[in-house]
């Protein structure tokens, strides 16, 4: 099991954001979770990531509890998220937030920038041609070199997703990675990251277009309310009639 | 060059060398700096004592530099993961402790009174204007290394890494590497730079006291760096030179204006200062050399 959510609770005030939640993410597994504006699943990602602190329950990834481990030990142990309002680097070009994310670089320590330049040029270019290539595969060549902050909403959100991908992640969550982003790239965008979980990358996607990630995930969990209300095949779960209340309380709300 | 320009000159070169540090710290990394004053005034009065018993300027002025690190590094870890006007605050206050101790450890820094008679640099080699030529050759060297340092810096992977720490955290973290540890590197570099000033500042004035390090100069540093251009490199050197034309072009309001008093004019050129930041906020907010956007 990649990754194990344990009882995961939050609350502010009275209100339970999030509730007892529980589910295991099998290594390798694409997993959609889905459920009305407001029904937790963003504080969901960030209690699993540790930006956000739990009031109860606990999260284990490859087997190992991951307790309070802070966001950055989470990412470096290997499960990376987005965040659903982009938090690109405005000031970076696009091709400089994707270097950011690469792993391990020796040239963000000062010593080595300053004393092997060498081995810091040699890094830097392979990464260099790594992000180039996740840049061709998000379709983001034209913007490659302009200012991330200038970007519409969609392309920020490949941005983040190419950050992720460049972090060498084995586990990556996203939030709503399709919002803003055109349908035909949708589509291509499902291609690839089935092709990605192909290669062993499990993914944990919080979407909205249910149509596009119905075709994606092979299982779904639903939130309600802070609430795990169904899980199973997306057929199964979209029949469900708590479901279907689920969304319509929301639309009447 | 008459005495008054080398003079302005040395003092425009010092400001340099601390809004230089400043914009490293904010221009590049974000990290809201409101003591600055507090690591030249500890690179004033380590070289000054060390002077004092006999420790030639070779030893003392690194070690000026090497002191303000010491105290950014235990400030930085304990403070950096505060929020930023957190940070701020926090600073500004570390400053006034650094002022108030030299006020008041009189055994170290001999109080109000200050410290006189600090060896001026180049001594027994130079006199007259070679010598104040020779410190401006100094500072421009200086100046000149911090630059291509930061140049440096700027171009890799580390500067980079602190850009998008400036831009968005939280983002940083996402991604696997930590904010503080970066911060406080840079918040030593620029109290390195800030040490360095104080040294030349305090060897080139010949007296220091408390009283030339109040939280007004760490205010002046971030005029001159908001009016050049945060985040640029060039923007520190426009923005020194913009602060004194005006620090030092307002003395001469006296002449048009003779009605007022020599007590209330420190005021006016304040005040004309202040004007000037204003406006470039409302009609230039990039500052003189742009914004922040590229290096
Ligand atoms: N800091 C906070 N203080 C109080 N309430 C909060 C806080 N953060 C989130 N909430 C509440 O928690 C609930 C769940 O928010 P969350 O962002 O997780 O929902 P979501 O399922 O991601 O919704 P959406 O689909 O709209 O993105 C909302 O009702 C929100 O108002
Ligand atoms: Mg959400």
């Amino acid at each position: 099991m990649t990754l194990a959510i344990q009882g995961l609770t939050k609350a502010y005030g009275g209100l339970h954001v999030v509730n007892d939640v529980r589910f295991e993410v099998p290594s390798g597994a694409l997993v959609g979770v889905i459920g009305p504006n407001g029904a937790g699943k963003s504080t969901l990602f960030s209690l699993i990531t540790g930006f956000l602190a739990a009031d109860a329950g606990d999260v284990s990834f490859e087997g190992r509890s991951l307790g309070r481990a802070s966001p950055m030990e989470r990412a470096r142990a290997g499960m990376v998220r987005t965040f659903q309002v982009p938090r690109e680097f405005s000031h970076l070009t696009v091709r400089e937030n994707l270097l950011a994310a690469a792993p391990g670089q020796s040239g963000e320590r000062l010593i080595d920038t300053f004393f092997r330049p060498g081995r810091v040029k040699a890094e830097e270019a392979a990464i260099a041609r790594e992000a180039a290539e996740t840049i061709d595969f998000l379709r983001l060549a034209k913007v490659a070199d302009v200012p991330a902050g200038r970007l519409s909403g969609g392309q920020k959100k490949l941005v983040e997703l190419g950050r992720a991908l460049m972090t060498g992640a084995r586990m990556i969550l996203l939030d709503e990675p399709f919002a803003g982003v055109n349908p035909v790239l949708i589509e291509e965008l499902s291609v690839r990251i089935r092709e990605l979980n192909g290669r062993g990358i499990g993914f944990l996607i919080i979407e909205h277009d249910l149509a596009a990630l119905n075709k994606l995930v092979s299982t779904l969990h639903v939130m309600d309310r802070g609430v795990l209300i169904a899980s199973g095949a997306p057929a199964e779960v979209l029949g469900n009639p708590r479901v279907r209340d689920a969304y319509l309380g929301g639309a009447a709300a | 060059m008459d005495a008054y320009l080398i003079a302005i000159a040395i003092i425009t070169a010092i400001y340099v060398l601390l809004a230089l540090g400043l914009n490293l710290q904010y221009g590049l990394t974000g990290i809201v700096n409101f003591g600055h004053v507090g690591f030249f005034c500890v690179g004033a009065y380590t070289t000054a004592i060390l002077s004092e018993h006999g420790v030639p300027l070779v030893v003392s002025f690194p070690l000026a530099a090497v002191l303000a690190m010491a105290f950014a590094w235990p400030l930085g870890l304990v403070s950096i993961r505060l929020r930023e006007d957190y940070f701020a605050i926090v600073s500004l206050g570390f400053s006034e402790v650094v002022r108030l101790v030299a006020t008041s450890e009189r055994w170290l820094t001999n109080g109000v009174q200050g410290i006189a008679g600090i060896p001026k640099l180049f001594a027994g080699w130079l006199t007259g204007p070679a010598q104040s030529y020779a410190v401006l050759g100094l500072l421009v060297a200086f100046n000149a290394l911090a630059i291509l340092a930061m140049l440096r810096i700027v171009r890799s992977p580390f500067g980079r890494m602190i850009e998008a720490i400036r831009d968005n955290e939280e983002a940083v973290k996402a991604l696997g590497k930590d904010p503080a540890g970066f911060k406080i590197q840079v918040l030593v570099l620029g109290a390195a730079l800030a040490g360095l000033a104080g040294a030349v500042y305090a060897h080139y004035i010949g007296y220091i006291s408390p009283e030339q390090f109040l939280p007004l100069i760490t205010f002046q540093i971030w005029m001159a760096i908001i009016m050049g251009g945060v985040g640029r490199i060039s923007g520190a050197l426009v923005g020194a030179g913009i602060l004194m034309l005006f620090l030092e072009g307002s003395r001469f309001l006296r002449d048009v204006m003779p009605f007022i008093s020599e007590v209330s004019m420190a005021s006016v050129r304040l005040g004309v200062v202040g004007l000037a930041l204003i406006l470039f906020t409302m009609y230039r907010p990039q500052g003189l050399m742009g914004d922040f956007t590229r290096k």
